[in-house]
C-alpha cells in the first residue's frame, strides 16, 4: 500500500527526509497556534467589544456636555438667589411705611 | 585460516578505494591505500567527497553495508540556530496580536473611567450647590411671605385710593352744585 509520510520513500536521501519532517513539524506548529486562537474566539469578542465601546462614546460625551449645562445654570441660579436676598432685605422698610399708610 | 585472512583483506581494500569497481575483486599483491576520506588530488588538496557505502564482514560471516551519506554543512547549527528563532518570533506575533487588541481595550476602560470620575465630580458639585440653593431659598421663605403681604397691601391701599378719588369727585359736583343755587 501507499507509505506513510514518516516512512522513507524510495530513492530520497535521509537529509531530504529530515528537511521535510522538519518543514512539516514547524507547519503543525504554526496551525496549532492559529487554531487556539481561532477556537478561542477572542478576536471576535475583543473587536466587538470595542466597537460597543464607541458606539457608547456618544453617549458618554452627551452626557458630559449636559452635566456641564447643568453646572452652569446651577451657577446662574445661585447668582439670581443672592440678587434676590440683596433685594429682599428692603421690603421690610415697605412694609412698615404701607403699615402707616392703611392706618 | 591464512587463506580467508588474505582474502578478507583483499575485499577491504578493495571496497576503500574509490577508483576501484566494487565488483573487481583483487586476490593478490598489495593492499592498495586507503582512502575513505577524500582523494589526494593533483593539487594535494584534499576535496570532500561523499561517504560511500562500506561492506564489511562480520564474524558470523554476513555481509552489512552502511548508508551513504552526505557529510554535514559546517554551518547547519547557526541554520538551526536562525530557524528556530524565526519561529519563536512567528508565534510571538502571532499572540501579539490578541495581547495588543487586550491593551487597547485597556486603555480604552481606563479613559472612559476618568471620563466618568469627571462626571462624578461635576455631579458632586451640582448636588452641594443645588442643596445650598434650597437651604437658601428656604431662608428666603418669610420673605417672600413679606411680599405677598405686600402686594395685598398695595392691592387694599389702591382700592381705598379709588374710593377715596370717588368721594372727592362726589364732593366737587355737590359744591358746585351748591355754588350755583
Amino acid at each position: 500500500m501507499a507509505s506513510t509520510e514518516s516512512q522513507p520513500r524510495f530513492g530520497q536521501s535521509v537529509k531530504g527526509l529530515l528537511s521535510d519532517k522538519v518543514g512539516s513539524c514547524s507547519g503543525d506548529v504554526i496551525a496549532l497556534t492559529r487554531q487556539v486562537l481561532k477556537g478561542s474566539r477572542s478576536q471576535e469578542l475583543l473587536g466587538q467589544a470595542a466597537r460597543n465601546m464607541v458606539i457608547q462614546e456618544d453617549a458618554i460625551l452627551h452626557s458630559e456636555d449636559s452635566l456641564r449645562k447643568m453646572s452652569i445654570i446651577t451657577t446662574h441660579l445661585q447668582y439670581q438667589q443672592e440678587a434676590i436676598q440683596k433685594n429682599v432685605e428692603h421690603s421690610k422698610n415697605l412694609q412698615d411705611q404701607l403699615r402707616h399708610l392703611l392706618k | 585460516m591464512a587463506a580467508t585472512g588474505e582474502e578478507a583483506a583483499a575485499m577491504d581494500s578493495i571496497s576503500r578505494v574509490p577508483t576501484a569497481h566494487p565488483t573487481v575483486l583483487s586476490l593478490g599483491g598489495k593492499p592498495e591505500p586507503r582512502g575513505e576520506i577524500g582523494e589526494i588530488s593533483s593539487d594535494s588538496q584534499i576535496v570532500p567527497t561523499p561517504k560511500k557505502p562500506t561492506n564489511s564482514i562480520g564474524d558470523g560471516g554476513v555481509e552489512t553495508a552502511e548508508e551513504a551519506v552526505e557529510p554535514a554543512e559546517p554551518d547547519i547549527n547557526e541554520l538551526c540556530t536562525d530557524m528556530f528563532d524565526k519561529m519563536a518570533i512567528f508565534l510571538q506575533g502571532e499572540l501579539t496580536g490578541t495581547c495588543e487588541d487586550y491593551c487597547l481595550l485597556e486603555n480604552m476602560n481606563k479613559l472612559t473611567s476618568l471620563k466618568y470620575m469627571e462626571m462624578k465630580d461635576i455631579s458632586i458639585n451640582i448636588s452641594r450647590n443645588l442643596q445650598d440653593l434650597n437651604h437658601k431659598y428656604a431662608s428666603l421663605q418669610p420673605y417672600l411671605d413679606q411680599i405677598n403681604q405686600i402686594e395685598e397691601q398695595v392691592s387694599s391701599l389702591e382700592q381705598a385710593a379709588y374710593k377715596l378719588d370717588t368721594y372727592s369727585k362726589k364732593l366737587e359736583a355737590k359744591f358746585k352744585k351748591l355754588e350755583k343755587r
